[in-house]
C-alpha cells in the first residue's frame, strides 16, 4: 500500500488532507498542550496516592520509632541482703507478713553497698532515684513466694527508673572521649581537685567551652534580631500614612520601647558572653549551660568546673586511688553532649550508671512488664494489661448487645417489615444515626444509662452498653446487605415445601448470610474497639490500678488509656503510648484480618 | 439478688420447654402426626410465655418498687432538709443507702447530717426488706401462672408454631424499634438538659456570645450567662474543619480518579488496601501523630521563616483531620465517577477527547452531585470528630482565622467540661447544649447531602 | 422477506453509485484531495476511497470475531453494514474511529487507512483522528449539559474556535447542518437531556459534525427512535453525505436500502459481500446474503 506521506515516529499530525481543519500548526500546538495537561493531571492523580501513602508511613513510622524504646529494660544486678529482723521477724514465713515489710529501706542499703563513695544527703537521694519503685516490689514478690531468700544475700535484678533507663539507652546525650595529650597529675584523690598537665593538654575542652559560649551568644542575637524585627514592624506603621490616632500613637510606642531594651538586653548579653569566649588566658569557668566534661584518671572521675589550656579544676565524683602522674595513655578526657540542664539524669548519676555498667551489672530485659501489669503513674513500671481487660470485658457488652439485636433488626427490616411510612422512617433513622457522631451517644449514655438507670460510671457495662448503641446501626446495615444478597429463589424453595416465613429465614436465608453478618459485625466491633470519645464521656478516663474482674467493676479501655498516657510528660511514657498504639493495632489487624478470611472463605457467587 | 432472681425464671423456662413438649407428646399418644405443630413447638410456646411473663414481671416489680423507694426517702426528709439544694439532698440519700447496705461512707459534716442519715437508712432498710420478698414472689408467681397457662394451652390441634412464631416477629420488631428508641433517646435526653440550661441563658446569647469561659463566674452552682458564647468555638471549629477539607478534598477525589481510571490493576490492588489502612487507624493514633510529630514539624517549619506558630496550632489538627477522612472522600468518590455511565464516556472519547478532558469536561460535572454530597459528610466527619482535636488542638477559646495559632472545638470543649473537675450539674448545662448544637448541625449537613444527590441525581436515561 | 427496493425512497436509489462486481479500484493519493463540499450528485468523485481496511482481524481476548476483512469505504456516499445480530458489524465500526481502544481485551490486526494513512499508527494521534472520524451511537448519549455546551464540547476541546462568535456560529451551523436548529433555537442553555429520543441523537450527530469530520460513523442510530424520528434522522444522513463519507451499521434492510449507497454484508465475523445497493438486494452474489435477504435468518 503506497503511503502519501511516509509517517516519522514524533510527526504527531501526519494526516494531510486539504480542508481539513485538524492539521495547521495550531492545532498541532494545540495537540502537544492537550497531551501536556493530561499528563499533568495523571501526575497529580498519583501525587495524591503518594501523599496518602506517605502520610500513612510517616505515621507507622512515628508510633514505631517511639514504640522501639519501649521494648526494653534497664535492670542493674547487685547483692542484697535481706534482714529477717525487719521482713519477718517471728519467722512466719507468712506472705501477708512479708507483704507489709518495708522493702525499700533494704534497696537503700544495697545502693549504698554497690557505690560506696556517695556522701552526703542530697547525693545519697540522687543515688536512691536511680533505682525504680518496681524493684522493691519485684524483690518482694520473690521474698513471698520464697520465704528461704529471707536472711541471705543474693544478687537480685533490680529494675533502673524511667530516667535511669532512658540515659542507658542514650536518649539523654552521651558520654565519648575528646582528644587529649601528655601526662597529668592530679593535686589529690577526693573533693576539689586541681589537675596539672603540659600545656594545651585540655585544649579540647577548652575549645567547646568557648564554642560553646559562642554558640549562646549566638542565640542572644538572634533573639535580638526578632525584637528588632518588632522594632522596624511597629516603626513602619508610625511612619505609615495616614499617621495613625494618638491614643494607638502612644501605645505603639510603648511596645517600640519594649521591643528595643529586650533587644538591647539581649546584644549587652551576647558581648559579654563573646567577650569571655575571646579571653585565652586564666581559667575559665564552665557553667552547667554547657555540655558536661570529666577527667578520668587513676581510677577515679573528676568533673570539670574550671578549665584552662594547662590546668583543670573540678569535684571529685568518685574518688582517684592516688595523687601520681598518669601517663598519656593511663587518663582519658570524657564529654557529655549535653548540658546537665537539659536532661533529668546529673552528672554525678550518669558516672554512676557507667560504672555500674563497667562494671557488667546492668543488662536490658524485654519488656514484659509492659503487657502483664496495669496502669502505673512511674513511666517505667506501666503496662496495659488492665486496660485490655478493660477493653475485652466492654467488647464482650457490645458484642452480646449489639450483634443479636442488631441481627434480629435486620431480619425483621429485610424478611417481615411491610414496606409502608414506618419502616422507612427506620431506615432514615438508621443511616442517620450511622451518622451521628461518637461523642453525642457518650452524652446519651451519660444522660440515660448512668444518670437514669443507674448504671455505674466508669465500668465495662456503662462503655460497652453506649458502644453497642453506636455498633448497632452499622451491624444493622451490613446485616441488610447480607440478607439481601441471599437469592428469592432460596426463599421460595423453602416456601414452596411448605415451610413457614419464619422457619424459611431461621434454616435456610440466615445460615447463608451469617458470613456477612458476622464479617460486617466484626468490622463494626474493630470500629469499636478504637473509639475513644464515648469513654471519656462516662468516665473510664479515671486512673484504674486493678485489673476488673467482671462487667461491673471500674475499668479504662485500650484507647482511652492510650489517651491518658499520651498527656504524661515523661519521655517515657511517649515511648509506652506508641507501644500501646501498636498492641491495639495488633488487636485492629487480627480482627480485621478474621474478617476478612470469613469473607474470602465463605463468599458466595450466586 | 436480681440476677439469681433472673436465674430462677430462665430455669423455669427450661422447665416449661420439656414439660411441654412431654405433655404435648403424651396428648397424641405418640402419635405425632396428629399434632398441628412439633412438640418442639409446643415447648418452644411456653418457654417464650415463662421467659417473657418472668422477665418482664421481674423488671417493672425492681424498678417500680425503687423508684417508690426513693420517693419514699426523699419524702422522709426532715423540714431543714428539704431546704438542701437537691444535689444535697442526693447525696444524702445515697450516703444512707450505702449505709445501710454497711459500704464504705464518708463521716458526717455534723451530728445532725449523721442523724438524718441513720433515719433515712433505716427508711431504706424497711422497704428493702419488702423487695426483698415481694419481687420473687411476684416475677416468680407470674412465671409460675403463665407456665400452667401455656401447659394447659396444649392440645392437637392447638397451633403453637404459629404462636411462637408471632411472638418471634414481635421480638424481631422491638429489635428493629430500637433503632428509632435510640433516636429518640438521643435527642430527648439532649433537649431536656439543653432546655433546662436554655431555660437561665438566653438562647442568642449562647449562640452568638464571643466569650466562652463556661467555669469563670459560676456562682452558687449557676454558670454566668455572658462566659457561654459559643461562636469562639463555632469558629474555630470551622477553621480546622475546612483545613481538613483543604487536605481530604483534592487528595482523596484524585486519588479516586486515578485509581478508578488511571491505575493499572497492580497499583490497585496495593493502593485501594492501604486507603483502607488509613481509615480504619483509630483516632487517637491520629492525635498522637499530631502531637508527637506534626506540630512540632510545623512549628519548626514556621519558626525557620520567621512565624510565630502555636504548638497546639489549627493548621496540624486540621492536616491530621484531613488525612484521616481522605480514604472516606476517596471511596465516597470512587462510587459516584463509577456511576457515570460508560456511554457518556464513549461519547466524549468519540469526539477525540483525551481521558483528562474526558474526566474534567465530562465525568466529573456529571458525577459533581454525588461529590458534593461527599464533601459535607466529610464536613460532617470532621465537625463531629473527638480525639484528633482533644489531642492536637488548644483549650483555651480563641476568636481568630489565624491557622498558625490556637483554637479549640466544640468537642474539645464538652470533654473538657465533663471531665473535667467541676461539679456534674453545672457542667452539663453548657456540655449538653454543645452536643445537642452539634448533634442539630451533623444532622443538617447529612440531610442535605442525601437531598442534594437526590435531587440532582442524574438521569442517564 | 420480498426485497423493496423499488418501493423504498426513490432519491437513494436514483442516485447510487453505478453498479460493479468488483471493489473500487485503488485510488491515487492525488484523488484523495478532494473538495469535500461538491454535492454527490457529480459522480466523477465517486470514485475516490477515504477508507480503506485490509487483512482486518479483531479478538477480544482469545476469541476472534472479525476474520480478515477488505473493505474500501467509497468518500462522500453512505455505506451501510448489514447482517445478523453478532455477526461483527458494529466491533468492525469501532476499528475505524479506535473506539476499540477503550476496551482493554480488544486486540486489532491488519490495516485501516484514512485518506492512505495507517490509524493505527502509533506516531498518529487517536485523539486527532476521533476529530476527524466521528461517531454517533446507537442509544443517543448526549452530555448533561446545555444544547449549546453539548455541541460546542468538541470544537472547545480541538480548539477550532477562536472567538466566542465563532464558536456561536459553528454551533448554529452544526445543529441546522442536522436539522435541528429550528426546533430548539430559543432553547439552547436548556439540558440536552430534556429533548425527545429523536432531538437528542440528532444532538449527537450536530455534535459529531461541529469537530468538522470527514467521516461520520453511526452505530445503529435509530434503533431506539419512533418511526417519526426515524424519517427525520434518515434524511438528514442523505443530505449530509453531500458533505461527509458516512458509514452506517443497521439492522434494517429497509433502511440500508433507503439511505445507502453501497452495502457490505457480514455474516460470524465474516464479510461476505460488498456492493452497490441496489445490487445487493436484488442480485446478490452469494448464497449467504440470499439467504438473510430473504429471511431465512436475522
Amino acid at each position: 500500500m503506497t503511503k502519501a506521506e511516509p509517517i516519522m515516529p514524533g510527526n504527531v499530525s501526519a494526516i494531510h488532507s486539504a480542508g481539513s481543519v485538524h492539521k495547521t500548526d495550531d492545532a498541532t500546538r494545540r495537540l502537544r498542550q492537550r497531551y501536556a495537561f493530561e499528563a499533568r493531571f495523571k501526575m497529580l492523580g498519583l501525587l495524591a496516592i503518594a501523599i496518602a501513602v506517605a502520610a500513612l508511613a510517616a505515621l507507622l513510622w512515628t508510633v514505631v520509632g517511639n514504640a522501639v524504646g519501649a521494648l526494653r529494660q534497664s535492670y542493674v544486678r547487685l547483692p542484697v541482703f535481706l534482714p529477717a529482723a525487719d521482713i519477718d521477724p517471728q519467722a512466719t514465713n507468712d506472705p501477708q507478713v512479708i507483704r507489709s515489710a518495708e522493702f525499700s529501706g533494704i534497696m537503700k542499703s544495697a545502693l549504698r553497698s554497690a557505690v560506696p563513695y556517695v556522701k552526703g544527703r542530697s547525693d545519697k537521694r540522687k543515688l536512691y532515684a536511680l533505682l525504680s519503685d518496681g524493684a522493691a516490689l519485684d524483690v518482694r514478690a520473690q521474698a513471698m513466694a520464697n520465704p528461704a531468700v529471707i536472711g541471705q544475700t543474693k544478687d537480685y535484678e533490680l529494675l533502673l527508673s524511667d530516667d535511669a533507663d532512658l540515659w542507658l539507652k542514650g536518649y539523654m546525650g552521651a558520654i565519648s572521649e575528646l582528644p587529649h595529650s601528655g601526662s597529668a597529675t592530679p593535686s589529690g584523690n577526693k573533693g576539689r581537685v586541681k589537675i596539672t598537665a603540659g600545656a594545651n593538654a585540655f585544649a579540647a575542652i577548652l575549645q567547646r567551652v568557648k564554642d560553646g559560649l559562642k554558640s549562646q551568644a549566638a542565640d542572644l542575637r538572634k533573639q535580638a534580631a526578632a525584637q528588632q524585627n518588632g522594632v522596624t514592624a511597629y516603626q513602619t506603621l508610625l511612619a505609615g500614612s495616614p499617621p495613625p490616632a494618638a491614643d494607638i500613637l502612644q501605645r505603639y510606642q510603648a511596645l517600640i520601647a519594649g521591643f528595643k531594651s529586650r533587644r538591647d538586653g539581649f546584644i549587652e548579653q551576647a558581648q559579654a558572653l563573646e567577650q569571655s569566649a575571646k579571653s585565652s588566658s586564666g581559667s575559665m569557668p564552665i557553667s552547667s549551660s554547657l555540655p558536661s566534661f570529666f577527667v578520668r584518671i587513676n581510677g577515679g572521675v573528676i568533673k570539670a568546673q574550671a578549665v584552662s589550656s594547662g590546668t583543670l579544676e573540678g569535684e571529685v565524683i568518685f574518688p582517684l586511688s592516688g595523687t601520681d602522674t598518669a601517663e598519656n595513655s593511663q587518663w582519658q578526657l570524657l564529654t557529655i553532649n549535653r548540658s546537665e540542664l537539659a536532661r533529668r539524669i546529673s552528672d554525678k548519676q550518669a558516672i554512676w550508671l557507667e560504672k555500674l555498667k563497667a562494671e557488667g551489672r546492668v543488662s536490658s530485659i524485654f519488656n514484659w512488664r509492659f503487657l502483664t501489669d496495669s496502669n502505673s503513674r512511674e513511666a517505667e513500671l506501666a503496662g496495659v494489661w488492665g486496660a485490655a481487660v478493660g477493653s475485652f470485658w466492654t467488647m464482650l457488652v457490645t458484642f452480646t448487645l449489639a450483634f443479636p439485636i442488631g441481627t434480629m433488626a435486620a431480619i425483621y427490616l429485610e424478611e417481615f417489615a411491610p414496606k409502608n411510612r414506618w419502616t422507612d422512617f427506620i431506615e432514615v433513622n438508621v443511616n442517620n444515626l450511622a451518622a451521628v457522631p461518637s461523642i453525642v451517644f457518650g452524652l446519651l449514655g451519660l444522660a440515660v444509662f448512668i444518670g437514669l438507670f443507674g448504671v455505674p460510671r466508669s465500668t465495662a457495662l456503662a462503655g460497652g452498653i453506649v458502644l453497642a448503641l453506636m455498633t448497632m446501626p452499622t451491624i444493622m446495615i451490613a446485616g441488610r446487605a447480607a440478607i439481601r444478597a441471599v437469592p428469592p429463589s432460596i426463599r421460595e424453595a423453602a416456601l414452596g415445601v411448605g415451610a413457614s416465613k419464619v422457619q424459611t429465614v431461621t434454616h435456610h436465608v440466615l445460615p447463608l448470610a451469617m458470613p456477612g453478618i458476622l464479617t460486617g459485625s466484626i468490622i463494626g466491633m474493630a470500629q469499636a474497639l478504637g473509639e475513644t470519645a464515648p469513654l471519656l464521656m462516662i468516665g473510664m478516663f479515671a486512673f484504674i490500678r486493678e485489673v476488673p474482674i467482671g462487667v461491673l467493676e471500674p475499668a479504662t479501655a485500650l484507647p482511652v488509656q492510650i489517651y491518658q498516657w499520651s498527656d504524661f510528660p515523661e519521655r517515657m511514657f511517649n515511648m509506652k503510648t506508641a507501644a500501646a498504639i501498636l498492641v491495639l493495632l495488633t488487636f485492629l489487624v487480627v480482627m480485621n484480618g478474621i474478617a476478612i478470611i470469613l469473607r474470602k472463605r465463605f463468599e458466595r457467587r450466586w | 439478688m436480681f440476677w439469681s432472681n433472673a436465674l430462677v425464671i430462665v430455669v423455669l423456662a427450661g422447665a416449661a420447654f420439656i414439660l411441654s413438649r412431654q405433655r404435648a407428646i403424651a396428648v397424641v399418644e405418640g402419635n405425632l402426626g396428629n399434632l398441628h405443630s412439633r412438640p418442639g413447638y409446643h415447648g418452644l410456646y411456653a418457654a417464650l410465655w415463662t421467659f417473657l411473663v418472668g422477665t418482664l414481671v421481674l423488671i417493672v416489680l425492681a424498678g417500680l418498687l425503687s423508684i417508690w423507694t426513693d420517693r419514699v426517702m426523699f419524702d422522709a426528709l426532715p423540714e431543714d432538709s428539704q431546704k438542701l439544694e437537691h444535689i444535697q439532698q442526693v447525696q444524702l440519700i445515697e450516703d444512707a443507702k450505702a449505709l445501710a447496705q454497711n459500704e464504705i461512707v464518708s463521716t458526717a459534716n455534723n451530728a445532725r447530717t449523721a442523724e438524718i442519715r441513720a433515719e433515712l437508712a433505716k427508711v431504706y432498710r424497711s422497704w428493702k426488706s419488702v423487695q426483698a420478698w415481694l419481687v420473687p414472689i411476684g416475677s416468680i408467681g407470674m412465671a409460675l401462672a403463665a407456665l400452667s397457662f401455656a401447659l394447659g394451652q396444649v392440645r392437637p390441634r392447638f397451633r403453637a408454631r404459629n404462636q411462637s412464631e408471632w411472638v418471634i416477629q414481635g421480638l424481631l420488631l422491638a429489635s428493629a424499634g430500637l433503632a428509632i428508641l435510640t433516636t429518640l433517646g438521643i435527642v430527648l435526653s439532649l433537649i431536656g438538659e439543653t432546655m433546662k440550661f436554655f431555660s437561665h441563658v438566653p438562647i442568642y446569647k449562647f449562640l452568638f456570645g464571643t466569650h466562652w469561659s463556661p467555669l469563670s463566674g459560676v456562682f452558687e452552682g449557676k454558670i454566668n450567662p455572658d462566659s457561654v458564647g459559643a461562636i469562639p468555638l463555632f469558629t474555630g471549629t470551622l477553621l480546622i474543619t475546612l483545613i481538613a477539607m483543604l487536605v481530604a478534598v483534592p487528595v482523596g477525589l484524585m486519588a479516586a480518579i486515578y485509581l478508578s481510571d488511571y491505575a493499572s490493576a497492580t497499583t490497585r490492588a496495593w493502593a485501594k488496601p492501604l486507603l483502607e489502612l488509613l481509615a480504619g487507624i483509630p483516632t487517637v493514633v491520629y492525635g498522637f501523630f499530631a502531637v508527637v510529630t506534626l506540630a512540632p514539624l510545623i512549628r519548626g517549619a514556621g519558626e525557620s521563616l520567621g512565624l510565630s506558630v502555636a504548638s497546639e496550632s489549627a493548621l496540624a489538627a486540621g492536616m491530621v483531620m484531613g488525612i484521616m477522612i481522605i480514604p472516606f472522600i476517596s471511596s465516597l468518590s470512587d462510587d459516584v465517577i463509577n456511576a457515570v455511565p460508560q456511554s457518556l464516556r464513549d461519547g466524549s472519547y468519540g469526539l477525540g477527547a483525551t481521558k483528562a478532558e474526558t474526566l474534567t469536561r465530562v465525568v466529573l460535572p456529571a458525577a459533581l452531585p454525588g461529590i458534593v454530597s461527599a464533601v459535607l459528610l466529610g464536613m460532617s466527619r470532621a465537625i463531629g470528630e473527638t480525639m484528633i482535636v482533644v489531642m492536637a488542638a488548644g483549650q483555651g477559646a480563641n476568636l481568630t482565622w489565624n491557622p498558625l495559632a490556637a483554637v479549640t472545638t466544640v468537642t474539645v470543649q464538652i470533654v473538657a467540661l465533663i471531665s473535667g473537675d467541676t461539679e456534674a450539674d453545672t457542667a452539663a448545662g453548657p456540655a449538653f447544649a454543645l452536643g445537642f448544637t452539634l448533634f442539630c448541625i451533623t444532622l443538617i449537613f447529612n440531610v442535605i447531602a442525601l437531598r442534594i444527590v437526590q435531587k440532582y441525581r442524574q438521569k442517564y436515561d | 422477506m420480498p426485497t423493496t427496493v423499488q418501493q423504498s425512497k426513490p432519491t437513494a436509489a436514483e442516485n447510487a453509485v453505478p453498479a460493479s462486481d468488483a471493489p473500487i479500484s485503488i485510488a491515487t493519493s492525488d484523488a484523495a484531495f478532494k473538495d469535500a463540499s461538491k454535492p454527490a450528485s457529480q459522480t466523477q468523485d465517486a470514485t475516490a476511497i477515504k477508507m480503506r481496511g485490509r487483512n482486518v482481524n479483531v479478538y477480544y481476548g482469545e476469541k476472534q470475531a472479525i476474520f480478515n476483512v477488505n473493505l474500501d469505504i467509497p468518500a462522500n456516499a453512505v455505506l451501510s453494514l448489514i447482517g445478523p445480530s453478532g455477526c461483527g458489524k458494529s466491533t468492525f465500526l469501532r476499528c475505524l474511529n479506535r473506539m476499540n481502544d477503550v476496551i482493554d481485551i480488544c486486540r486489532v490486526e491488519g490495516d485501516i487507512t484514512l485518506d492512505g494513512h495507517d490509524i493505527y499508527d502509533p506516531a498518529l494521534d487517536v485523539v486527532e483522528l476521533r476529530a476527524r472520524v466521528g461517531m454517533v451511537f446507537q442509544k443517543p448519549n448526549p452530555f448533561p449539559k446545555s444544547i449549546f455546551e453539548n455541541v460546542a464540547y468538541g470544537p472547545r476541546i480541538h480548539g477550532l474556535t477562536s472567538s466566542k462568535d465563532e464558536l456561536q456560529e459553528l454551533v448554529e451551523s452544526s445543529l441546522r447542518k442536522a436539522g435541528l436548529f429550528e426546533e430548539i433555537k430559543d432553547r439552547l442553555n436548556e439540558p440536552g437531556t430534556g429533548l425527545s429520543g429523536g432531538q437528542q441523537q440528532r444532538l449527537c450527530i450536530a455534535r459529531a459534525i461541529a469537530t468538522k469530520p470527514d467521516v461520520i460513523l453511526m452505530d445503529e442510530p435509530c434503533s431506539s427512535l419512533d418511526p417519526i424520528a426515524t424519517a427525520h434522522v434518515e434524511e438528514l444522513i442523505d443530505e449530509l453525505r453531500a458533505n461527509y463519507t458516512i458509514i452506517i451499521v443497521t439492522h434494517s434492510m429497509q433502511q440500508a436500502a433507503r439511505v445507502s449507497q453501497r452495502t457490505a454484508f457480514f455474516h460470524m465475523g465474516v464479510l461476505v459481500e460488498e456492493g452497490d445497493t441496489a445490487q445487493i438486494f436484488t442480485k446478490p452474489q452469494d448464497q449467504r446474503t440470499q439467504d438473510y435477504i430473504t429471511g431465512r435468518f436475522g
